[in-house]
């Protein structure tokens, strides 16, 4: 019986690609070997469709403990060793608080509050990063940086979205 | 006058879905008797962190949940095991210390979540944490 609820756990954890997002609908209740199983998944799609930025949804989490936060955090280090930023969305109210009052703080990750937001974020810095390149490839070829430190200068850079298709 | 009750349930703790279950019901529990979804959600996360405590460091033990409804109407987990002990209460409860795969925060924010914790330990014996949440 518990075994089989375990199994359903972790089939409708889904991972979706969206233009440069992976989108991970993170299930409820997980188990530590489902915590390290998803993990393992994410990070292999986030190799294959090359994605520069990991939604990690927890609209579905309810009770989210210190393991549970621990998971969010190395995800994202890991993910940042492959050039990928995490982002988290859809935290409960009630996670929140007891996240925040448990003393839990997630360094380095940025939160949206729905997927229309991640969406926003993840083309702004792609258009950016393109004009900044754009900027750098004028000034005589400088040498590439990292991704993220372009997106961190990134913000006070305004662009137009048409400028996408130049990429 | 509302009647004094009180009620008890027992969770067997050997594996994590153990934990997970205890963990659902304590917060079913909680709503049950009045407390606001986020105050027994608070009351969820400490039966999730204590009872992975027992299921890594102890192998097993028991958590047991009193609903006291009322006059004091409060919510009491007791986890116990005997498992190895801690050597060093005072440094669990102040946090930042772990060996394992948490973030140093299982017993010292649970601490911060409750009303009342309150650790009994011996090494080599085992140990019992009781925490308590008031509703007011």
């Amino acid at each position: 019986m518990d075994t089989m609820e375990t199994a359903e756990i972790s089939e409708i954890s889904t991972i979706q690609k969206l233009e440069n997002l992976l989108l991970v609908a993170v299930p409820r209740d997980m188990t530590d070997s489902d915590v390290l199983s998803l993990r393992r998944q994410v990070l292999q799609k986030a190799r294959r469709y090359h994605s520069h930025w990991v939604l990690l949804d927890f609209s579905r989490v309810d009770i989210c403990d210190s393991f549970f936060g621990r998971f969010i955090q190395s995800t994202a280090r890991m993910a940042d060793l492959m050039g990928a930023n995490v982002i988290v969305s859809g935290l409960q109210d009630m996670v929140v608080e007891t996240m925040v009052e448990l003393g839990m703080t997630l360094s380095n990750i940025q939160a949206v509050l729905d997927l229309d937001e991640a969406l926003a974020l993840s083309r702004k810095s792609q258009t950016d990063s393109a004009s900044i390149s754009q900027q750098e490839s004028d000034e005589q070829e400088k040498e590439a940086s990292p991704a993220d430190s372009q997106l961190e200068r990134s913000t006070s850079i305004d662009m137009p979205l048409e400028t996408r298709s130049e990429v | 006058m509302a009647e004094e009750s009180s009620n008890r349930l027992e969770f067997s703790i050997k594996e994590l879905p153990d934990v997970v279950r205890a963990r659902r019901r304590g917060m079913e529990a909680a709503i049950n008797m009045g407390f606001h979804p986020a105050e027994a959600n608070k009351v969820a996360v400490v039966i999730s962190e204590l009872g992975r405590n027992i299921e890594q460091y102890a192998g097993e033990g028991t958590i047991i949940l009193l609903t006291h409804t009322g006059e004091n109407r409060h919510i009491q987990i007791t986890a116990e095991d005997q498992g190895p002990g801690i050597p060093d209460v005072d440094r669990v409860l102040k946090g930042g210390y772990s060996t394992s795969q948490g973030l140093g925060l299982g017993v010292s924010g649970s601490k911060k979540l409750m009303d009342e914790f309150e650790v009994r330990s011996v090494v080599g014996k085992g140990t019992t944490i009781r925490a308590v949440k008031w509703l007011r």
